[in-house]
């Protein structure tokens, strides 16, 4: 089930996928040609865990088959990058950062954003308060650790907001510099790192917590992308996508408990050493960026429009982005408009 | 309940449970005190155990250390070029057979001659040679690299799966190569070498450890390198343990033995499968923490066999101080008991019973010796009691006979004179106690008259029936020489009163009845005046006649007094037996009550006058012990029998 588009021959449809489809059959017999299933190769961009908790739910429910849509999940890593897959067409539809969107449209790759998942930004700063970090004026001067790329652009922005200078060094997929006490402040996601480190002995209370969305520098994170031309192509599954996606997120929401399932089975497959304690508190700190509750505006899936001028024009003066396409060029309208 | 037991049980159950107290809390200290005793050597047990472990794998790291340092030294010395390098590598895998895998990687490939990243692994007995840069620059992210290269110094990466060249489980030791001094030195690249952690499972396993025990590892943050759980192994930390069981007290153990502490816990909770104790060491090059597991059932079994022992050694000498205190309370009282029995038989009477003989001076022997001298003095007293009761039986037997006697001297066969049919009589005497003071009497003076008598002695018993006795054979003596009861009377007084020293003396009536012509005379010494039952007419007393009590004083005068009978008329003559009988009320019968009774039994014969009376003094009576003699005599005349 989680394979390399070359092995596309071969592959059979997941294991419900066959009973479901006869009973469709059974149910519209000569209408077949009008309930063909498209198929979907979707690169989550990183390795499984609960952030991509809806896609697996979705999958196993059977919710893309109720959408009509033959779903292949591809394995992420760090190792797979999404705008690759995308350019070299291994996969069809992947999930990334708006930001990193925003910078692979401007680098030239054709792509779109289907929905937007996560509204809210999870990054921040975790200084250790031993080493004496308390406020964000402590880290003048000592050893940070940020991620690189676009995930770096909030912090580098407040850094130059706040006019600090910290030494900066390269994280890659672990906090090992921060845990070793190489850095005294590391980047972090609310939903992983920041969690990690209370798996690795971290008291919160020993942890200062800078969260960029404090700082007027959160920005919508995980979206659906695809190319322009798959969305040309099927522009009513790629909706279709986006809404079964959102539903099995809803579902997550629901049965949090048998979402683990789900997640703890893929992280299994996939080797991936992380425990279940983990992968609840990454869904229950996800699902309120996906999800709005009383305070929150947002409508699920949907990015507005001011979260998308003020993240392009963000990075625009961190001069990741050269210029940025219109609203309506980057993001697929959420109804398709009905064409006579 | 307890007090129907026999003493000696009582003793014995006292005793045990005295004894069992003590026994209880005897064995509750030593549980304790041995509970104490096993924690300190399960704990010094565990702590040994987890430092053997602890130095077995320190110096297997210091060795690994030594061979990294060895080949950066080398290559830095010697720039060995990459053909060179790979040799190096090889050499030093095999001669270090704690070594799984070696790297040499540069920040830039042509220094020292090197291209790509050379890498040596064992596989069995082989080895295999590998370029990690082969798929690319990725190497440059991965711990092993990039640590020692930010950090300035040689250090271990944490335990990872590495799919890069190894495809093991492992952990990597890395030293950097700088060229340079001081601060300025300049990053070069970093020697490695791998130590696989399937060893450590081989280590691990090969622990004979108690039942439910095993050791396990932590590396610095907290991450299980090894655990008997194998899901647990990297996947988990001891904080997401903690997290997920709500275990806070699991979650300090973990920063405690993240900090490179040593101790030893007791873990409440089940999170290890059991509770128990964990004993941790930190080993110091690799900066992990070892943890051995002992579960408390250990301890516990041994302890609940320890207490078993004890209890069973305890209730074998329970039993075994039961049957001695029987014994010896049974010998205490066994003599108590010989007592007992002996001195029930006495309260049955059998006072010929010997004691049993009690030797010592002790509080049983001396109570034998005080039965023993009441038994003797019980013989004394019934020999006397004897004795009296035998001379009480023959007094009682002579004052039978004296009754006897006594009633013999009254006549007693009715009706008396059969040959005079002109007349009827009949008496009744009944004595109060055996012998009485009462009398009556009656006889022939000569061929026409008839004496009746009736007397009252003062006093009661042997006394006055002998005085009794006297008066009635004066009085018959004296009739045969007069017909006058005034002058009858007057001489018996005077008879009676004549040396009577006993001082006694006699109510009496006396009359002389003629019986052609039923002229009556009587006279009477202090005695009541009789009942005149006139065959017509009613009931009345005979007119009182001066006449004192006989025996009292000499020479006093008695007078007569006459009235004639018709035929029918009865004279009933009595003592104050009669009307002195009391009920229960202490209520007399009284002259009036006898009036009436006698009214109504007017016109039958003087037997069924005197037995019908005797009936109503018995029925007023209502079973009163009477208290003096009932004598009553009633003289009908001129009634022929034979009609």
């Amino acid at each position: 089930m989680i394979s390399g588009k070359g092995a596309k021959t071969g592959r059979s449809l997941p294991g419900r996928a066959p009973v479901f489809l006869l009973l469709i059959l059974l149910l519209f017999p000569g209408e077949g040609g009008a309930f063909s299933f498209t198929q979907i190769f979707v690169l989550p961009q990183w390795s499984p865990q609960s952030q991509f908790a809806g896609i697996y739910v979705a999958y196993e429910k059977g919710i893309y088959l109720r959408h009509m849509l033959d779903v292949t999940i591809l394995q992420g890593g760090a190792d797979a990058d999404p705008w690759e897959y995308l350019r070299k067409e291994e996969a069809d539809v992947v999930t990334q950062f708006l930001s990193s969107g925003l910078e692979a449209r401007d680098k030239g790759l054709p792509v779109v954003l289907l929905g937007q998942m996560m509204q809210k930004s999870s990054l921040l700063l975790v200084g250790r308060k031993d080493r004496g970090i308390l406020t964000l004026r402590d880290l003048s001067g000592r050893g940070v650790s940020l991620w690189d790329s676009s995930f770096r652009l909030g912090f580098d922005l407040l850094f130059e907001k706040e006019e600090l200078v910290p030494r900066i060094y390269p994280q890659y997929y672990s906090v090992n510099l921060f845990l070793r006490g190489v850095v005294d402040a590391c980047a972090a996601m609310y939903y992983n790192e920041y969690h990690m480190l209370y798996q690795a002995g971290f008291d919160f209370e020993e942890l200062s917590e800078f969260f960029l969305e404090d700082y007027g520098l959160g920005f919508p994170e995980d979206g659906i992308y695809t190319s322009e031309s798959f969305y040309r192509e099927n522009p009513e599954a790629c909706r279709a996508f986006v809404e079964a996606t959102l539903e099995g997120w809803q579902y997550a929401r629901e049965h949090p408990e048998e979402a683990l399932d789900v997640v703890m089975q893929y992280v299994g497959r996939a080797h991936v050493p992380t425990n279940r304690g983990h992968m609840r508190w990454m869904l229950e700190a996800i699902l309120p960026c996906i999800f709005p509750d009383s305070g929150d505006v947002w409508e699920p899936g949907v990015l507005s429009r001011e979260d998308y001028r003020r993240t392009a024009e963000a990075l625009l003066q961190g001069k990741l982005l050269g210029s940025f396409p219109p609203y309506e060029e980057f993001v697929v309208p959420r109804e398709v408009p009905h064409v006579p | 309940m307890f007090r129907n037991l026999s003493l000696a049980w009582r003793m014995a159950l006292l005793l045990l449970l005295g004894g069992g107290c003590i026994l209880g809390a005897v064995v509750g200290f030593s549980y304790v005190s041995s509970r104490n005793l096993l924690e300190r050597e399960l704990a010094d047990e565990a702590r040994e155990t987890a430092q053997a472990i602890a130095c077995q794998v320190e110096s297997v790291a210091k060795a690994l250390e030594q061979t990294a340092k060895g080949a950066a030294y080398a290559i830095r010395r010697f720039a060995p070029g990459t053909e060179g390098i790979f040799g190096l590598l090889e050499e030093s895998l095999i001669n270090n057979p704690e070594v799984f895998g070696m790297a040499v990687a540069l920040e830039h490939p042509s220094w020292y001659g090197v291209q790509g990243v050379p890498y040596v692994q064992r596989q069995e007995e082989e080895v295999l040679f590998k370029d990690l840069a082969r798929d690319g620059e990725s190497f440059r992210i991965a711990d092993w690299y990039s640590l020692p290269k930010f950090a300035r110094r040689s250090l271990w990466t944490d335990p990872y799966f590495d799919d890069l060249g190894g495809q093991a489980l492992m952990t990597t030791y890395s030293v950097p190569l700088f060229s340079g001094e001081g601060e300025n030195k300049i990053f070069e690249g970093v020697a490695t070498a791998d130590m696989s952690l399937e060893w450590f499972s081989r280590i691990l396993e090969d622990l004979s450890l108690d039942e439910g025990g095993f050791a396990f590892i932590l590396a610095r943050n907290g991450r299980f390198i090894s655990y008997p759980e194998d899901a647990w192994i990297l996947r988990e930390t001891i904080f997401s343990i903690a997290e997920e069981y709500g275990h806070p007290e699991l979650r300090e153990l973990g920063r405690r033995m993240i900090a490179g502490e040593t101790g030893f816990v007791f873990l409440k909770d089940s999170v290890m499968g059991s509770e128990g104790w964990v004993a941790y060491v930190s080993i110091p090059s690799v900066e992990w923490s070892l943890g051995v597991f002992f579960p408390r059932e250990v301890l516990v079994a041994k302890i609940a066999a320890l207490t078993r022992y004890q209890g069973f050694l305890g209730m074998l000498g329970f039993a075994f101080l039961l049957g001695l205190i029987l014994l010896v309370t049974r010998s205490i009282t066994r003599p108590l008991v010989q007592l007992e029995y002996a001195t029930r038989k006495l309260a049955e009477g059998e006072l010929e019973t010997s004691l049993p003989h009690i030797l010592g001076e002790d509080e049983v022997a001396r109570l034998a010796q005080s039965f023993e001298v009441m038994r003797q003095q019980l013989l004394v007293q019934i020999d006397i009691l004897c004795a009296t009761t035998a001379a009480k039986e023959r007094i009682e037997s002579e004052l039978h006979i004296a009754q006897s006697i006594q009633m013999s001297l009254i006549p007693k066969t009715f009706p008396p004179f059969p040959e005079h049919e002109e007349f009827d009589l009949y008496a009744l005497l009944e004595p109060a106690r055996e012998v009485g003071g009462d009398f009556y009497d009656f006889f022939m003076a000569d061929e026409q008259h008839i004496c009746l008598l009736v007397g009252d002695v003062s006093g009661k018993g042997v006394p006055a029936a002998l005085f009794m006795a006297v008066t009635r054979t004066f009085a018959k003596i004296l009739t045969k020489n007069s017909l006058d009861p005034g002058e009858i009377l007057f001489k018996l007084n005077n008879e009676l009163a004549q040396d009577n020293e006993s001082c006694m003396f006699v109510t009496i009536f006396c009359a002389i009845v003629h019986l052609p012509s039923g002229e009556c005379r009587y006279a009477s010494g202090g005695h009541n005046p009789p009942f005149y039952l006139p065959a017509q007419g009613v009931v009345t007393m005979l007119p009182q006649v001066k006449g004192p009590l006989a025996g009292a004083l000499e020479n006093m005068v008695f007078e007569e007094g006459t009235f004639t009978f018709s035929p029918g008329d009865t004279l009933f003559m009595y003592t104050d037996g009669v009307t002195e009988a009391m009920n229960n009320h202490e209520e007399l019968f009284g002259e009036e009550r006898t009036a009436l009774a006698i009214n109504k039994l007017r016109g039958k014969t003087p037997v069924e006058l005197i037995r019908e009376l005797r009936k109503v003094l018995g029925d007023f009576a209502e079973g009163a012990e009477q208290s003096d003699d009932i004598t009553m005599m009633a003289f009908t005349y001129g009634v022929d029998r034979k009609e």
